[in-house]
């Protein structure tokens, strides 16, 4: 329980918001850079597909021959975040790619999903506080 | 992974707009300045200046532990921007007439800065909007790491 997937992909998901986090400034920070090419985070397909291998449509399913053996699935742990540069984006004159509306979203689309994530790992917790605490509080 | 990085990362766009913003103050300070430097005997005009910007990228420690620990795939995030160099802008000096001043030359002309206000002050705007858009960056940085610390 303490160490659960669940707190695992928490864990990876903040890690992959701030690794997003931190790309979207560096492309503002360069947004007047001559030649200067965008980059952005993947990661919500690789979760995803991470997910449904352990939903059990997927890779990496070990056949157990005992249900006390440990289930292959969780050697592997979670995705994780690949940087890759903006494919579809308009190039100014500059051979700059940077799109000021496009990142400002994405900065803030980030932001809430960080805030989000962080809600939940705090609500993790919280639970690991009231089944310690006996809960009757 | 920090978010410090993060807030470095908007930080050198700071200083870097910072910077594009000083230099055209001087260049629109120094419009009419026909003694900028002495050369060879005579006055010239002052020269506009432009700041020349690069990506700053790897040879942190923080791109070799994320290269060496493998919690990345692809290219590595940069680390923001920095100022490689002030150019001068080589376009030749305005030529203008106008016998009465000091610096003109004998057929009455008078070499003016190649500073055109109307080029500084776009670059001004587009200068402090993207101050003002590392700034919103910078402050997402700091409600994401005070997010963080509301984990308990």
């Amino acid at each position: 329980m303490l160490d659960s997937y669940h707190l695992q992909v928490l864990e990876r998901s903040l890690d992959a918001a701030t690794l997003r986090h931190r790309t979207i400034a560096n492309n503002l920070a360069n947004i007047d850079t001559p030649q200067f090419k965008s980059q952005q985070v993947i990661f919500e397909s690789f979760l995803q597909d991470e997910l449904n291998a352990r939903a059990g449509n997927g890779k990496l399913e070990a056949y157990r021959t005992n249900q006390r053996h440990l289930p292959f699935g969780n050697v592997g742990g979670v995705a994780v975040p690949q940087v890759v540069s903006n494919p579809n984006n308009f190039i100014q004159n500059s051979g700059n790619d940077v799109d000021l509306e496009t990142e400002t979203t994405e900065l803030a689309k980030n932001q809430i999903w960080y805030s989000g994530l962080t809600q939940l790992t705090a609500g993790h917790f919280q639970k690991l506080r009231s089944v310690i605490e006996g809960g009757g509080k | 992974m920090s978010l410090f990085q993060g807030i470095n990362t908007s930080a050198s766009a700071l200083t870097a707009n910072r910077l594009r913003l000083d230099t055209i103050a001087s260049n629109i300070a120094n419009a009419e300045t026909t003694r900028a430097s002495f050369v060879d005997g005579a006055w010239q005009p002052y020269r506009r200046k432009m700041v020349e910007l690069s990506p700053q990228t790897n040879g942190t420690f923080d791109n070799f532990l994320q290269a060496a620990v493998g919690t990345v795939t692809g290219s590595r995030g940069g680390q923001g921007v920095k100022v490689t160099a002030i150019q001068e802008d080589n376009t030749p000096f305005k030529r203008v007439f106008d016998p009465s001043h000091p610096d003109a030359d004998q057929d009455g002309y008078l070499l003016m800065p190649n500073v055109d206000p109307m080029k500084e002050m776009v670059d001004m705007i587009s200068a402090s909007r993207s101050y003002e858009a590392n700034v919103t960056a910078l402050n997402a940085s700091k409600s994401m790491m005070l997010k963080a610390l509301e984990i308990k």
